[in-house]
Parts: structure tokens; sequence; C-alpha cells
């Protein structure tokens, strides 16, 4: 079984952290849809830069965060995109949806 | 052997016999990762056997069948079942499900093998329909679909669950040459962006010979020959050449054994 966690930042950014698959997906999607909700700043950043491992999981979550931030009325970005990631991401023609930071 | 070795898949003095009849006998075959492998050989040599051997759909009679580090053979069911997660498979027919439309016949795996929210599930399907051109035809039904985009569904759903290692069997036969264009570029893409190992079986030389890195041509049981596609186009294998070079006749005849043609036809019976 695979490790993997979410948390909230001291800046409020949202930290995904680990292996990003199909055995910690579904926890991760409860607990960062409640932290997002939770959070008081007015954006949230998605933080990726402790991802070890992800899977195509790791996108659906990052999109999945990004619906919850619209519908909580806050900006989302991302943060620190990992290689896999990316590649996944250009694969699926989303990297230009993904509001990366600069 | 670990997984982290050169070698996604390797088949060790593989024998398979249906009743007395060998279909592979003392084979050695080593697929390296990260690239793409074409299996080639005449229709009817064992091409599909071959691949249903390494997906574990069957045990060898003889002989070891190492994937990613596991030997298959000696898996116990519940770990066969976590191994073919990391395999994905495009079979010749496609088989799709007619009876569900493309968006619940790309979920289907999702469904079956994670427990992924729906909307979660719903992101990665169209995420993979978009890689291969197709979500604009979610609600479709399977016989609302050319030939080509059946086999694009197929593969989306193939490769659903992110597998390390993605077989092909015969992807380009009944292709016309635009939908046969698609998948070359297709399998290329997969292979090389998301660093999967790729597996094609086929008796198509031109479009396998263009995009494989490395090729084994097997024949009467065994490997006649392996090389780079270049490589085997200048082997002095004359069997080799003949596969290669497409001749009608030569080490392997035209024809079938049968009795004599005189004495079948004008004999006295």
């Amino acid at each position: 079984m695979s490790e993997a966690s979410v948390s909230l930042g001291a800046n409020g950014e949202l930290r995904l952290a680990g292996v990003l698959d199909y055995s910690t997906g579904p926890a991760l999607r409860a607990e960062g849809q409640a932290l997002v909700r939770r959070s008081e700043s007015s954006e949230v950043v998605l933080d990726c830069s402790a991802v070890e491992k992800s899977s195509s999981v790791g996108l659906a979550l990052l999109l999945a965060f990004m619906r919850d931030a619209k519908a909580a009325g806050k900006n989302a970005r991302l943060r620190g995109l990992p290689a896999d990631m990316r590649q996944i991401a250009q694969v699926s023609e989303l990297l230009e949806l993904l509001p990366q930071e600069a | 052997m670990s997984a982290e070795n050169d070698y996604a898949v390797e088949l060790k003095g593989v024998t398979f016999k249906r009743g007395a009849r060998s279909i592979f006998n003392n084979v050695d075959i080593r697929i390296p990762r990260g690239k793409v492998t074409g299996i080639m050989g005449p229709s009817g040599c064992g091409k599909t056997t071959l691949l249903r051997l390494i997906a574990a759909q069957l045990k060898p009679s003889a002989g070891e069948v190492w994937v990613n580090g596991q030997n298959l053979p000696r898996l116990s069911r519940s770990e066969l079942f976590d191994m073919r997660k990391q395999m994905g498979v495009l079979f010749q027919s496609g088989a799709l499900f007619t009876d569900l439309d493309v968006f619940e016949n790309v979920a289907f795996p999702l469904r079956v093998h994670t427990k992924l929210p729906d909307e979660m599930i719903r992101d990665i399907v169209l995420m993979k329909l978009q890689a291969v051109g197709l979500r604009g035809a979610i609600e479709l039904m399977p016989d609302e679909l050319s030939g080509g985009m059946k086999r694009r569904v197929a593969l989306a759903r193939a490769i659903a669950l992110d597998p390390q290692i993605l077989m092909y069997d015969e992807p380009f036969v009944g292709q016309d040459p635009i939908a046969m264009g698609v998948l070359v570029r297709l399998i290329r893409l997969l292979n090389d962006a998301l660093g999967i190992t790729s597996i094609v079986v086929s008796h198509d030389l031109a479009e396998t010979a263009s995009i494989a890195d490395y090729l084994f041509v097997v024949g009467d049981g065994q490997v006649l020959g392996q090389g780079t596609p270049k490589e085997l186009m200048n082997s002095d294998n004359p069997r080799i050449r003949q596969f290669m070079q497409g001749t009608p006749d030569g080490p392997v005849p035209f024809h079938y054994p049968a009795p004599d043609y005189r004495d079948d036809l004008l004999g006295g019976r």
C-alpha cells in the first residue's frame, strides 16, 4: 500500500506528498476537499513539490481541487509539478488547463 | 532479478503445448524496458499465445515468465490480479463491451480495480479519451464507431490504469492508412512520453518495423531471429529474409504440406 498525505501549509497552500495512485487517491480526495473548504486564504496553491510518484490519479486530484477552489470562489495555482505528472498532463493535453506558477 | 533491471519481461526456456503439439519449444525472449518491441511472424505462429503467456492468461508447460521481477507461473491468484493492473492489453478485436457507451467502456477498469469517486473516474476517462482524440465520442455506442475509432477507445481503456507494460495484439489489422498512421503515432507517443514498455505483436511488417526499436521474428515454435529492424532486414538467415522481404515462397513454403496434387485430383479413389 502506497503512502501519501495532503495537508495545509503555513501560508494556506495545499501540500500533496508521497505517492498519488489508485490506492491513496480516494482518501486524498476527501481530505483535500475538506481542507480547501476550511482554508481561509483567498487563493489555493496546490503544492506538488513533495510528490514522489504519481499516476493519472494525481492529475485527477488537482482537477478536483481546482473545482473545489472554483466552487469556493477562490483562484487556484499549481506549484512544483513533478516530471511524471507533467508527462501524463502532456499526453492528455492538459498542461494548458493547469495554472502553473512561473 | 530486480524490477529495476533493463528488461521488463523475460521468458526463460518457455515451452507451451496444446495437447501433443508444441506451440513454443524452449524459447528465450527478453523485452527491453521503456522501448517498443515488435514480435513478428507469419499468421498462426503463436504470437497471440506469446502475448497471453506474458499477460498471465496462459501458463507455460515449462519455463519461467518474468514480468517486472516476478515469475508469473509462481504467483497466487491475488498477486496475479495485482500484476495485471500493471499490464494493458489492446486486443485484436478491440473487445469493447457492446452494450456500454464509450465512457463506460473506458471507465470499466477504473470501476473494477479502484475505489475512486465518480468525479475522478470521469476526469481520468476524459484525459485518456483526449489522449486518443475521442473525448467528443464519449456518449457513442461501439456500433456507432468506425474500426479505427473502436481501436482507439480500446487503447484509452488499456491505458486507464496507467500500465507499465502495454501489449498490442495485431493493432494494424483491418485499419485504413489514416487510422494506421494515427495508431503508429499513438503507440510511439505513449511509449516515449510515459516511459511505458510496449510490445507489438503483428505480422504487418512495414508498420511494425517502422515503429519498433527491437524485433523478434518467431516461427516453428522458435525465435528465428532478433535485432533492430535494420539488422533483421540485412539478416543472412534465409527464413528471416523471406519474412522481412515478404516473398511468398522460400524456406517457409507457400503450400501447407499436402498430398501430391495429381494423386489428389486424378489418383484412384
